[in-house]
């Protein structure tokens, strides 16, 4: 087997190679070590936050009614968000879009709404509180930036279990990873 | 990638604006919700395999324009929304260069099966 075996069908390189997704993994724990610096100052750990640019934009934010809606700290959340990120995005084969598709697309799942819930409470700064935090401001752009490159490993996995529909194989087997059983029926049923 | 790098920048510069040109409601509000939009689909598209996403600014960069008529605001913060609204527009439009193939992309997955 070359290489190019790795490749997707009708692709010109490997969404899950190393290459793709080690910046990525980089990138989710640089947003957690800041969002768990921002987590202890929320829960008094730190006795205060740094704040460069905004004044006490960060004290101001990080002590808001939206950033104590839930149980958790939003920064506790986004924490734990990181950590999902990155461990779903270093475990698995390089051969992954192919061999664990439920762990690319929950991998997706992490990366894109966490993005989402990150430029929400980007927008709600201002308009809310009329103020910024630098490092909430940060966190925010990691998360926007980690998006795009995240997406073509999620269409690598979405377009291998469309071709095993067609092919009249079972999706469900194919998005856990499952080998193919010999007795199967064509799942014309499934659809 | 470049010309969605830029509408990344201009969404940046949204959220700056306000201050640095001093103007204030409802211009202010309305480029601190716009401009982290702009950043995050601009950013996004700058990726080739989700380059479509630069489609999503169109409409928002419309939205800048028009903005000052529906809200009713003029000066700074008028010349700084028409401005940065068409050259959103006109960038989101470029497709710019695309390198990889991506087996068909997303567009081949809400194809009917071909017989």
């Amino acid at each position: 087997m070359v290489r190019d075996a790795d490749f997707p069908p009708g692709w010109t390189y490997n969404p899950s190679s190393w290459p793709q997704r080690i910046p990525l993994v980089a990138l989710a724990v640089v947003g957690f070590v800041m969002a768990a610096y921002l987590a202890l100052y929320q829960v008094h750990v730190i006795p205060s936050v740094w704040e460069p640019f905004f004044g006490d934009g960060s004290v101001v934010i990080l002590n808001s009614p939206v950033s104590r809606a839930l149980p958790v700290s939003d920064a506790a959340l986004g924490a734990f968000g990181y950590i999902a990120d990155a461990l779903a995005g270093i475990f698995g084969s390089t051969r992954r879009w192919k061999t664990m598709p439920w762990l690319v697309i929950l991998f997706g799942i992490f990366v894109g709404p966490l993005g989402g819930v990150s430029v929400l409470l980007v927008i709600l700064q201002p308009v809310l509180y009329d103020s910024w935090c630098t490092i909430c401001l940060a966190t925010a752009v990691i998360s926007v930036v980690m998006i795009g490159p995240a997406m073509d490993e999620v269409l690598a996995s979405l377009q291998h279990l469309q071709r095993e529909r067609r092919a009249g194989r079972s999706v469900w087997r194919a998005f856990w990873g499952l080998p193919e059983t010999t007795h199967q029926m064509p799942a014309l049923a499934r659809r | 990638m470049w010309p969605h790098l830029l509408c990344t920048a201009i969404g940046a510069w949204l959220m700056a604006a306000p201050q640095v040109l001093s103007y204030g409601e409802p211009a202010r509000t309305n480029d601190h919700i716009v401009g982290p939009l702009l950043f995050t689909f601009g950013c996004t598209a700058m990726f080739q395999s989700v380059r479509g996403v630069r489609w999503v600014n169109v409409p928002i960069g419309a939205w800048l324009v028009a903005a000052p008529l529906f809200l009713g605001y003029r000066g700074n913060a008028m010349v700084n929304d028409i401005v940065a609204g068409f050259s959103t527009i006109i960038l989101a439009s470029i497709r710019g260069e695309i390198r990889q193939q991506f087996g068909g992309g997303w567009r081949i997955l809400l194809q009917s099966r071909r017989r």
